[in-house]
């Protein structure tokens, strides 16, 4: 039992804007009130429901191939010492699994998305997510390539792909769907890609990118998962590409969707020397499509490691970059590209990116519907989000930022005429309010009596957005897991699955075709449940 | 430069028309890789099976596996490296010098055919063996052959895999990748994790005589290691686990017999395209699994005091 006293309490979602209220906590659940107890003065604090990221590479075949990637980037990594109850580790660009949770709790973030899961390797996502310590988890995964799903949509056969669906996110014991660059991915397993969102795919005649993006949202509707289709649209990074992002929100209408990482799909121009911010354009169709949410995709300055199932894109990266390039295509499904990047103040394009995502942020009207992320570790790593938070709470401090950029980047933004700045209520929202709703899980991301006890507590100035950088408590299922920064106790985290209805009878379908495209048996394709530990399946709407 | 253009085995399957095997000899080392992924197969998109496939064999002796082979490159030994930078230069039309080709043991019209070969390919596939990674050159020859699949890329679609073998090497390095960020020649003695292949990878610390035990799990070092390595082993207090009796477990101090991963005990096998593969026992054994006897080892070995100073001061270090 714990009691949170005097704390002044950000419960965005409860209608709590900055109000002094004790916080009771009882078997790892917010409770009205308790009785006994430690009890944590938090008078002067301010009092968060921990963080919750919608959009984050942590675990899986990709990350752990960047690691092996980019060793020289381990080694300038913060080191974590082994000590007799916390293990090993680096954390830097692409952290180790024990480290990448106690720096998300030491940050104050309880929960997290791993946004790209295959299949076939779903086995080895869930290996890893065990050993992210502090976090709760949910996974989504990789479906707008996968060749089966595609098959049968050329066929219109519309119902049976949604059984197959459904019946693929069980078998990975997954928690919702991701789409990334549909039809791209699949065009590039022959080095093409699909730039065009209404022109068929390579090696079909109907399926378009469009179609595949409004289908799979009709089929995740459908299946009444707890989060919408989760959606990496096409043309990522590309100058011009806002018109596709446009163009993509009107093929969704009518259906729930995330879009992520706006940033990367905000940009006009022509080619690379043309290339500008389109941000208010993105924001202003965003803000008319109230089935979306969005998550900002941040950039920040300094060193990135770009990962990304969007393997084609990759490959431009490569040649534009000239530095390392690792590719895995993954049989049937999707694919993964890795190119190690720096982002530049000095650089035209690196400028604009830096400014698209703030824009977004900023332009984007309602704190509900845009979310914090950094598109980890792509944009900047995780660890880097009040970084961010800073920026838009202190319109003088962004201001002087921009300042700093080459004079022809600042006339391809809008960044120095925003005035806005986030509120604290705000901050809560799209951390943690904001995403812990649009991934539909219930317990997270609010302070009502039936949460999950996943506090943070902040102590300074509430006008200092460096205010985030160090949580003086942060509280994890009612445990006190970090004080003053640090790591104090540590706890495993659980992971969140769905399990969506099918027709058993799909399986009947499936079988037959796995010795023709897999490698694998049929039998060692599904994950087993028994393999998560601490797992928790959430019903569908 | 740099990096990996790789893919699953299935994609191989459904996709390759070009398949090169380099420094390696599948038909004798991976005796099911031309059936089940490369060669035999019919694919999703190369319906005729092994009729839709060509395939190249690199190697400094005729092996069972040219047979297999519809074209045969025998080149003089070391010299991989120039025979793949030979071919880096002709897909991109850069002139090559004749004698330093002649020099490999081909021409460069031989070399001139592999590359137009290359480039008209819809996708190719280069397997790498030890013959490659582990002579004269090793890793830049392992580098030119990445390089070269990357830049293939500018043309057609091109990937490469190294031949991985004994046993679960690729789990070792999956999951040492996520538990300390590096994939073998790692360090612990700091409290945190380092990498430097030549100075921690395990032949080098046994050739120097640095450690003073070991602990040898699902590995017969005294089988391939060389001969001061092997001398040093049996110097010091070396325990395996190992189902069976092996070189390695002759000149050990203690031999701690194991139930047999796969067939009497559970667990996780990593495929050479890093897929994982679910171990699921057919037979029950008397014997501990692997797993078991490390965690009784650990549980021992944290009951006594630890050795390293306090974590508050360990961390002002950092």
């Amino acid at each position: 039992m714990l009691r949170i006293t005097g704390g002044t309490v950000f419960d965005p979602a409860n209608g709590v804007d900055g109000v002094v209220r004790d916080i009771c906590i009882a078997d790892g659940r917010v409770v009205p009130q308790v009785d006994g107890g430690r009890s944590i003065d938090a008078s002067g604090m301010i009092v968060f429901p921990g963080g919750v990221d919608v959009h984050t590479h942590v675990a899986g075949g990709a990350l752990n191939f960047a690691r092996g990637l980019v060793p020289e980037n381990q080694r300038a990594a913060r080191k974590f010492l082994h000590t007799p109850d916390r293990r090993a580790g680096l954390g830097g660009m692409t952290p180790t699994t024990f480290a990448t949770g106690y720096l998300y709790a030491g940050m104050g973030w309880t929960t997290v998305n791993e946004a790209a899961v295959p299949v076939l390797s779903a086995r080895h996502t869930h290996e890893e997510l065990h050993d992210i310590p502090l976090v709760d988890k949910t996974t989504l995964v990789l479906m707008a390539n996968n060749e089966i799903v595609m098959d049968l949509l050329e066929g219109g056969e519309i119902e049976r792909a949604k059984h197959v669906v459904a019946w693929l996110i069980w078998a990975a014991k997954a928690y919702g769907v991701k789409g990334v660059n549909p039809g791209g991915v699949a065009a590039w397993k022959w080095g093409k890609n699909a730039n065009a969102l209404h022109e068929p795919v390579e090696g079909y005649k109907e399926v378009t990118p469009a179609r595949i993006i409004r289908d799979l949202a009709a089929i995740v509707d459908d299946l009444k998962l707890p989060h919408p289709l989760h959606l990496h649209c096409n043309n990522l990074g590309v100058p011009g590409n806002a018109a596709t992002t446009v163009e993509t929100m009107n093929v969704l209408e009518g259906h729930r969707a995330h879009l992520a990482h706006l940033q990367f799909h905000a940009y006009g121009g022509d080619d690379w020397s043309t290339m500008r911010s389109e941000s208010a354009r993105v924001a202003e169709a965003f803000n008319t499509h109230h089935n979306l949410t969005t998550d900002a995709g941040a950039v920040l300055f300094g060193d990135a490691v770009t990962i990304t199932a969007d393997g084609p894109w990759q490959h431009l990266l490569y040649q534009l970059t000239g530095r390392k390039w690792g590719n895995l295509d993954v049989e049937n499904e999707t694919g993964c590209g890795i190119v190690p990047y720096v982002y530049k103040d000095r650089n035209l394009v690196n400028a604009v990116q830096w400014a698209v995502g703030l824009e977004l942020l900023l332009l984007i009207e309602d704190p509900w519907r845009v979310f914090l992320t950094t598109d980890h570790p792509n944009g900047a790593c995780f660890w880097r989000y009040p970084e961010i938070i800073q920026l838009l709470m202190d319109v003088e401090y962004r201001k002087e930022q921009v300042k700093k950029l080459p004079a022809e980047a600042q006339k391809r933004i809008v960044l120095a005429d925003l005035d806005r700045e986030y509120t604290l209520s705000e901050v809560a929202i799209i951390s943690s309010a904001g995403p812990a709703r649009a991934l539909g899980l219930p317990r997270k991301g609010h302070l009502g009596p039936g949460a999950d006890a996943d506090v943070t507590i902040y102590h300074g100035k509430p006008d200092d957005g460096r205010l985030f950088t160090y949580p003086r408590y942060v509280i994890k299922g009612g445990a006190i897991v970090v004080e003053d920064g640090e790591v104090r106790a540590v706890t495993e985290g659980r992971e969140f699955v769905t399990r969506p209805s099918c027709d058993e009878q799909i399986e009947a379908y499936i079988r037959p075709l796995f010795p023709k495209i897999y490698t694998i048996a049929f039998e060692n394709y599904p994950v087993e449940i028994e393999r998560l530990r601490h797992v928790e399946i959430l019903p569908c709407r | 430069m740099g990096g990996k253009i790789t893919c699953t085995l299935g994609e191989v399957k459904n996709r390759a028309d070009f398949i090169v095997y380099w420094g390696g000899n599948p038909a004798e080392c991976h005796p099911r890789h031309f059936t089940k992924y490369t060669l035999m197969q019919k694919g999703k998109f190369v319906p005729e099976g092994r009729k839709g496939r060509t395939m190249v064999l690199v190697d400094i002796r005729e092996t069972p596996s040219a047979k297999a082979a519809d074209i045969f490159l025998q080149i003089r030994p070391g010299k991989d490296f120039e025979v793949a930078t030979a071919l880096r230069a002709l897909i991109k039309n850069q002139p090559v010098d004749k004698a330093r080709v002649a020099e490999t043991g081909l021409t460069v019209e031989r070399l001139q055919d592999i590359a137009d070969r290359m480039k008209r390919a819809r996708f190719g596939v280069i397997f790498f063996g030890m013959g490659l990674s582990m002579t004269r050159g090793k890793h830049m020859n392992s580098g030119a052959i990445l390089n070269l699949t990357a830049e293939l890329n500018a043309f057609t679609k091109f990937v490469c895999m190294p031949m991985r073998g004994h046993g679960n090497v690729t789990g070792a390095d999956v999951v040492l990748r996520w538990t300390t960020g590096y994939p073998f020649g790692i360090d612990l003695s700091r409290g945190y994790p380092r990498f430097n292949p030549g100075e921690f990878s395990t032949v080098d610390l046994l050739v120097r005589g640095d450690n003073d035990a070991a602990l040898i799990l699902g590995a017969d070092p005294g089988a391939t290691m060389p001969q001061p390595g092997i001398d040093h082993l049996s110097r010091i207090p070396t325990i395996v686990l190992d189902p069976k009796v092996t070189h390695t477990s002759r000149l050990a101090r203690v031999h701690i017999t194991t139930a047999v991963t796969g067939v009497s005990a559970p667990g996780t096998s990593y495929r050479m395209d890093e897929i994982p593969l679910p171990l699921r026992p057919a037979l029950q054994s008397p014997y501990p699994t692997d797993e078991e006897v490390i965690r009784r080892i650990r549980l021992a070995a944290a009951a006594k005091s630890s050795w390293k100073p306090a974590p508050s001061a360990m961390m002002a270090i950092a």
